[in-house]
């Protein structure tokens, strides 16, 4: 705090001493400065100057009189109407005078208000009812008008109580400006003192006096709500309560939004009723209509009501709609295709999902495993973030099993495991398929060597058939060559005995005739020419001419 | 480096591995959606920005660099410390601005749960030993003096509160960009 130099000593031959060790001692917007002084001359009063820099600046800038620190007696002043800027950096020196001799300036004291600046003690109320301590702190610069800690709501206030005995525990804990503390004994004296702090700054304040108060006794009220719990599944939320009490009560279950404790103002008269649960015998009540994923704190308690119109307060239950959520587990929906195993994943929530996606970036955590008879069977595992994930590798004719669960690793949050699917692969088709892929090659290879096979067979005995059996007919004015040569026309004829001709004319005349009518019946036959019959007729021809041929001879 | 370094170094260690062991790991996610949902309520609690009140407007002129974000924990603490103050400047009284109370509230207890949540989730000790950034604290608390004086001497008008509405608009919106790089 305390800087070099200062020795602004023109006549230095003074007696006079500087104040030492000086000190700057701040309580909200109170400064006091402290000194020692060593020297023992009466008579000496004291001055002070003080500077300070505007907005970080570290240029010179003039000295002024500390007003409320000029000629003090005393080694201490107060100086608190001078300083008005509490976050600029301040210089503060003083030095002893004595009718016209002054000393030099004391060394300079550097500080900047607000950081040595101490919270004075809050004010207190209590009020002992029905077994508890009611309190009400009033904050530090609760009235003033000029203040150091202008954000009264950052103000976190810390309890100090201990029963009023020899050797009692002393027990610390967090109170807002207005609460109730409860968990103590009836019929017993207890003493407290509570500080301010400034969590932000780190400062603790001083504390408040000690106030001491006794408990009265609990008065017991039968039909009061107890074990208040909270129980919330895909963000629909849910208060039960047990009641003890078998005649008839009626609740009224109430909510309060979060930030109200932190106010100064009693709050007792802004508890609502939860829509729907008013006025309700079932010890129930959803109260999803009240929260949304990003509606901050609330406090719930329940309002037990008696047939006597005499009503009881449960105790408060405080709920942070995601932390206090439940995941539920997931849908898995299994679907193969060849070598692939798809999942698809149904966010939990229902209608909710989105929110809770969103809210708690929500990603998968797939469990797969063979479901065979050998139950040794390794689990596998993956991770997703998409509702929709494929498994490959998988072996073909196989039972599949799979589970999902939903995690939120933000919030550390995992919901059950959904229920388990089953998916079995499909068996091997390549064996089919080869059987078929065979057959269809073989027959195309029958095909493709039987085809010209058979062609050649064909034109084969196409061949031989007109080589031996030829279809076409000599024409019938080439004579002499008879039947047998034409009908072999490709092969080589064969020497045949060459018949003596005699002709005769008496048989030349019947053969004449003959011979007509052989023609006409060559003719006839020729106009009905077939291969089948020619044969017969020409050898019939010619044998029926070596007949009277032979006949004549005879 | 001397004996003070090593010590300054060890309490750092020491403050992260505490910081590590809470459970803090949904307050970045968690603080998005809250900031995205309050910008929203802002809007939503009153109506456009009065004409009449554009000549009184003035420049408070916010300390930017307190949230450039070199160090995580000290951007945290001056985000903390913004919510604190715009908490409190909504909690005084706004009936001359006839702003919709329940996105008010709703709003309200969004900063109030993000308060409560990085007091729970930032260590403090970490400041002491950062003297470099004590400047850049003070500037903001010098801004939200400012603020605080313009209200009081405007005595809470209809201007005077939807000027500051427009500023702490403004103070969110840079602490949304922020965020999203952390």
């Amino acid at each position: 705090m305390t800087v070099d130099t200062g020795l602004e000593c023109y006549n230095c031959q003074t007696n006079l001493k500087s104040p030492q060790d000086i000190q700057v001692y701040v309580v909200n917007t109170n400064f006091t400065l402290r000194w020692n002084y060593a020297g023992n001359d009466t008579n000496v009063t004291f001055s002070a100057e003080y500077r300070w820099f505007e907005d970080f600046e570290t240029g010179e800038t003039e000295w002024k009189e500390l007003p409320g620190c000029q000629n003090v007696t005393r080694t201490e002043c107060d100086f608190s109407s001078a300083i008005t800027k509490y976050y600029d950096k301040h210089h503060v020196r003083i030095r002893a005078e004595k009718r016209e001799e002054v000393s030099p300036w004391s060394s300079i004291v550097q500080m900047i208000p607000f950081d040595i600046a101490q919270i004075s003690p809050p004010g207190i109320e209590l009020q002992s009812i029905n077994g508890v301590i009611k309190i009400k702190v009033s904050p530090p610069e609760a009235n003033q008008v000029q203040k150091m800690w202008i954000n009264d709501l950052s103000f976190k206030y810390n309890l100090m109580i201990w029963e009023n005995s020899s050797n009692a525990e002393f027990r610390n804990r967090s109170i807002f400006p207005v609460d109730v503390i409860d968990d103590l004994a009836p019929d017993t004296t207890y003493c407290l003192k509570v500080q301010a702090t400034y969590p932000m700054d780190s400062k603790e304040g001083l504390f408040s006096p000690i106030h001491c108060v006794k408990t009265t006794r609990k008065v017991n009220v039968l039909f009061c709500a107890t074990n208040v719990s909270i129980r919330a599944l895909n963000m629909k939320f849910h208060l039960h309560w047990n009641n003890k009490y078998k005649q008839h009560v009626s609740y009224n279950v109430q909510y309060l939004i979060g930030y109200l404790k932190k106010l100064y103002d009693d709050h007792s008269m802004k508890w609502l009723n939860v829509p729907g649960c008013e006025n309700i015998t079932d010890t129930q009540c959803n109260f999803s209509s009240i929260i949304t994923a990003t509606s901050g704190f609330f406090y719930l308690r329940v309002q037990a009501m008696s047939e006597y119109n005499k009503s009881c307060l449960s105790n408060e239950v405080k709920v942070d709609p995601l932390v206090t959520n439940e995941i539920g587990p997931p849908d898995v929906k299994l679907d193969i295709s060849d070598v692939l195993l798809h999942i698809q994943i149904s966010p939990p929530g229902g209608s909710e999902n989105e929110i809770m996606r969103d809210h708690y970036d929500l990603s998968y955590w797939i469990l797969y495993w063979k479901n065979s008879s050998n139950n040794e069977e390794e689990i596998k595992m993956k991770e997703i973030k998409q509702t929709i994930g494929t498994i490959s590798d998988l072996a073909p004719s196989t039972l599949y099993c799979v589970k999902v669960q939903a995690l939120s690793k933000a919030y550390n949050k995992s919901s059950p495991f959904s229920k388990e699917a089953c998916i079995k692969t499909p068996g091997d088709k390549t064996f089919p398929l080869i059987i078929l892929a065979t057959f269809v090659t073989a027959l195309f290879a029958v095909l493709l060597v039987a085809t010209p096979l058979v062609f050649a067979l064909y034109q084969a005995y196409n061949k031989i058939k007109y080589v031996f059996f030829p279809s076409c007919q000599p024409p019938l004015n080439i004579e002499g060559f008879g039947g047998q040569l034409f009908n072999s026309p490709f092969l080589s004829t064969t020497e045949e005995p060459i018949e003596n001709c005699f002709i005769i004319e008496a048989i030349i005349t019947e053969e004449a005739n003959q011979i007509d009518f052989k023609d006409y019946k060559h003719s006839k036959q020729s106009s009905r020419d077939s291969g089948n019959y020619s044969n017969d007729d020409d050898t019939s021809g010619s044998k029926a001419s070596e007949e009277t041929l032979e006949k004549e001879i005879v | 480096m001397n004996a003070f370094g090593l010590i300054q170094i060890g309490l750092i260690l020491l403050c992260t591995t505490t910081t590590c062991s809470l459970q803090c790991n949904h307050l970045p996610l968690q603080q998005r959606k809250v900031i995205e949902n309050s910008l929203q309520l802002l809007d939503r609690m009153g109506k456009k920005f009065p004409q009449q009140c554009l000549r009184e407007k003035k420049s408070f002129r916010f300390p930017e660099q307190v949230l450039k974000p070199r160090q995580k924990e000290t951007v945290k603490m001056a985000i903390e410390e913004i919510f604190q103050h715009i908490f409190y400047i909504f909690s005084k009284n706004l009936t001359l601005a006839a702003w919709d109370g329940t996105a008010l509230e709703q709003f309200q207890n969004g900063l109030y749960q993000q308060i409560e949540q990085l007091e729970a989730c930032v260590i403090k000790k970490q400041t002491h030993y950062f003297r470099s950034k004590e400047v850049n604290r003070l500037k903001l608390k010098k801004y939200f003096q400012k603020i605080d004086c313009f209200l009081k001497d405007k005595q809470h008008n209809l201007c005077s509160l939807e000027i500051s509405r427009a500023e702490m608009r403004r103070c969110l919106q840079l602490i949304d960009k922020v965020i999203r790089k952390l």
